[in-house]
């Protein structure tokens, strides 16, 4: 490994990586061909080649966006990009199937150890493809359906056909374009109404291989009266060249119904996170996205919310972490299209070693929706004098029935507090620690245990040094 | 860049966003119409003096655009003015654009009145203050009803220098404003104040830019908006605390009164920080008349009309509570006094 990979990697815990064993690898670059190969390869139905076709054609005449941080995006390579990689035959229903290099990595990341403890489900998903799927027998009985995306098209192509890009159509941005010409793998949830899916359920995904890109696609329908809470987690391999991950993610959320999705992201700081999440809210549904965003080299993620029938609610809990030579846009968006909707937006970043957080967010009111009520906090820490917060919020209020609050402020870590811990006998570094975790903590409190001790550790390893 | 040279901006750019080039341009955007001057005179003593135009290449497409349509162009050097000076700036004709220059050492107290029955006008006032100067500044535009108003500032603010911004923005049919400050020297400060009251199908667009290049320095804005009728207002701020510019102390605020079902406010207050140890904080708010307050002035005998137009006075008059000058304070309130006195008889 050079130096230059090593000091990228620094103290990225998942920054190994395995032996490449794949058993398809598609050529580097993108073309029509490449997409009906995708497809033909998965033995889709017509209408998915035809949409993905379709959305090809779309990405490569769409300009990239023009804001955000342009230079860095304009950096991405789609000719040096993997679109497809098949690293096992077949889904495994069992741990000890899944082949045994790809078992030692989640083996390191502790997830079949997860899984036995506190989950309802688990999808693992390797490059491309999921590799290991398995969901407690008594959801299953419930009619709970927690497949892969791919297995949820074969296996009930009606569903898929029904919702697959409602809320995401692929003409959204270039970004969502590319993910639906070249999906693979991903999540297909389904709650049958009134069924509560006490466990969350969660997906795990890994990129291994060198300038691979990763376009999973994720569907959740919770039917009417229905909850559940959808856990993702995602890290890859530190090399010294990019990958790309552009993911698309719908949720729908039925009258009544309630989806939470919460994401740690961990990706190593070569990848590009570009990805598109939205969700429907119908009547008096919930939406809740806990999104914590630790890695990657740029994140352009604005988690959204439509908020479509009456009493519907939104909340959108983030954090962003950025060190050394990253980028966190991150944001939320809320579309108040109905009467009588609530939101809540809580933005947290810390900026530190020349890195870059900015929040990008949306509250829009249209001029029908009456008496909607929305908070937005944009907190943001910075480090250190080399480092940088942006706020870009835009409120767009179209009725005068509306209540609606945005605050941010950025500062430094208050030196009273510091030396309110340090008289107290905690080192300069210790105190830091605290008042970092303590800012977080609002976000921390909303994960499950095991994420919320991860992330608290992950903190502390890229606080370490901060000092002096 | 010269306006021929530019290209039309995005509206992924946030100034242009809700309020297109297209839509304040004149005519077509390819097009400079041969603009009428803007008579600038001043009130008691002083005297406003002809200037050469600027042939700098501007930054944006409004400057640039003001720059290319000529008008006229002139020019006020304040030195520690013991009196308020008025000027006031008259514009008629298809399109008429002006371009007025301050010079501030000392101290000094001037507004800038803009009146007239024009179809189009442009206005692009730049002002320098010099080390240790201070300006209190009010804007009143008193446009027609019927007029399209450009206005495009800029303020140099030297070191110790203190600069008090006062808006009032009541005239007009389609108002875009475009104000930027930069704080360029240690302990230089501005205090930026915006009123603004739509009624009927207005439109205004206020932009806002703070840039504290230096350390030691502060802004604040405020920016408050009652709008009625089908009235649209838009507020886009830019804060930036450049690298290094340690110790700034920056705050926006932007709130919005929505006064009828069909009013629009859109708020984007923008925050750039490239340095730590700062204190910068923006914040946002838009909401109805609360009904408990008209309820309680109701009940003290006021009708429906009066009780909301108390509560609009109030509400606008408090854009102008941070302001420290009082000849600056004194008039601001009373514009506004007398034009919601205007509003309410009407």
């Amino acid at each position: 490994m050079t130096d230059d990979a090593q000091e990228l990697i620094g103290d990225y815990k998942y920054g190994f990586h395995d032996p490449e064993n794949s058993t398809i690898r598609f050529d580097k670059g993108l073309t029509e061909q490449v997409v009906r190969d995708i497809s033909e390869l998965k033995n889709e139905p017509e209408w998915m080649t035809d949409i993905r076709v379709k959305s090809y054609r779309h990405f490569v005449e769409r300009v990239m966006p023009e804001w955000g941080n342009c230079s860095l995006l304009n950096m991405i390579d789609f000719e040096n990009v993997t679109y497809f990689l098949r690293s096992s035959d077949k889904t495994e229903k069992s741990w000890d199937d899944v082949p045994d290099d790809i078992k030692n990595t989640f083996d390191r990341l502790g997830i079949p150890d997860a899984e036995q403890k506190w989950l309802g489900g688990v999808t693992a998903q390797y490059e491309s493809e999921a590799v290991y799927h398995s969901i407690r027998e008594d959801l299953e009985e419930q009619g709970v359906i927690f497949l892969d995306m791919d297995s949820g098209l074969k296996q009930y192509p009606e569903i898929v056909k029904k919702y697959f890009g409602t809320v995401i159509p692929h003409s959204d941005n270039k970004f969502s374009a590319l993910n639906t010409a070249v999906w693979s793998g991903g999540s297909f949830l389904y709650i049958p109404k009134g069924v509560h899916v006490e466990m969350p359920v969660q997906a795990y995904f890994r990129i291994n291989a060198k300038n691979m890109g990763q376009f999973e696609r994720t569907l959740i329908i919770a039917d009417e009266g229905s909850s559940v809470h959808y856990v993702e987690g995602c890290t890859a391999p530190s090399y010294s060249t990019d990958s790309l991950h552009s993911a698309v993610v719908e949720l729908i959320a039925m009258d009544g119904a309630k989806i939470r999705y919460s994401t740690v992201q961990n990706w190593s700081s070569n990848v590009y996170n570009l990805v598109t999440k939205r969700a429907v809210a119908h009547r008096n549904a919930t939406v809740e996205w806990v999104d914590g965003n630790i890695g990657s080299k740029l994140t352009m993620k604005y988690p959204s919310v439509l908020l479509k029938g009456e009493g519907a609610h939104a909340e959108v809990i983030s954090v962003a972490y950025a060190g050394k030579g990253q980028h966190q846009d991150t944001g939320a968006k809320v579309h108040h299209l109905a009467s009588n909707t609530t939101s809540n937006i809580l933005s947290k970043s810390i900026s530190k070693d020349g890195g870059r957080s900015s929040y990008r967010g949306l509250l829009q009111v249209t001029p029908k929706s009456t008496g909607c009520r929305s908070k937005v906090v944009c907190d943001a820490l910075i480090l250190d004098s080399d480092s940088r917060s942006d706020t870009y919020p835009t409120m767009e209020i179209g009725n005068s029935t509306s209540d609606l609050e945005h605050e941010a402020s950025v500062s430094k870590v208050s030196s009273d507090q510091l030396f309110y811990l340090m008289s107290r006998g905690f080192s300069e570094e210790e105190a830091m620690g605290l008042i970092v975790n303590g800012f977080f903590e609002p976000f921390t409190r909303e994960l499950p245990m095991e994420y919320a001790v991860e992330l608290n550790k992950l903190l502390e390893l890229e606080m370490e040094g901060s000092i002096g | 860049m010269m306006y021929h040279q530019m290209p039309i901006p995005s509206r992924s750019e946030h100034l242009w966003r809700y309020t297109p080039w297209s839509r304040i341009h004149p005519s077509t955007t390819d097009a400079v119409p041969d603009a009428d001057e803007v008579v600038f005179s001043a009130v008691g003593g002083k005297t406003v003096i002809p200037r050469t135009p600027s042939m700098q290449p501007q930054g944006d497409i409004a400057r640039a655009f003001l720059q290319a349509a000529g008008g006229s162009s002139s020019e006020l050097s304040l030195h520690n003015e013991s009196e308020p000076i008025h000027i006031n700036a008259r514009a008629s004709g298809h399109v008429a654009v002006g371009h007025l220059h301050l010079d501030v050492k000392g101290s000094a107290v001037v507004f800038l009145h803009i009146s007239g029955e024009p179809e189009w006008v442009g206005v692009h006032v730049t002002g320098t203050l010099h080390p240790n100067a201070h300006l209190a500044f009010g804007f009143i535009n008193e446009l027609d009803s019927n007029t399209k108003f450009l206005r495009c500032e800029n303020w140099d603010i030297a070191r110790d220098a203190s600069l008090e911004h006062a808006t009032l923005s009541v005239g007009g049919f389609r108002c875009k404003s475009d104000i930027r400050t930069s704080l360029n020297g240690t302990g230089s400060s501005v205090r930026q104040s915006i009123t603004i009251n739509a009624d009927g199908s207005r439109h205004d667009d206020e932009h806002v830019e703070i840039h504290h290049h230096h350390g030691h320095t502060q802004s604040d804005l405020v920016m408050n908006s009652a709008c009625g009728g089908n009235s649209h207002f838009i507020g886009t701020g830019l804060l930036t605390i450049a690298e290094g510019a340690n110790k700034s102390d920056a705050s926006q605020v932007f709130r919005n009164l929505l006064l009828s079902k069909k009013a629009r406010a859109e708020a984007i207050p923008e925050l750039e920080v490239l340095a730590d140890d700062v204190s910068a904080a923006h914040g946002a708010a838009s909401a109805p008349i609360d009904t408990e307050q008209l309820h309680y002035l109701m009940s003290r005998g006021l009708s429906p009309d009066e009780a909301e137009s108390v509560i609009v006075n109030g509400f606008l008059y408090d854009a102008f509570s941070n302001i420290t000058n009082k000849h600056l304070l004194e008039e601001m309130r009373t514009r506004l006094t007398v034009h919601l006195e205007c509003e309410l008889k009407r």
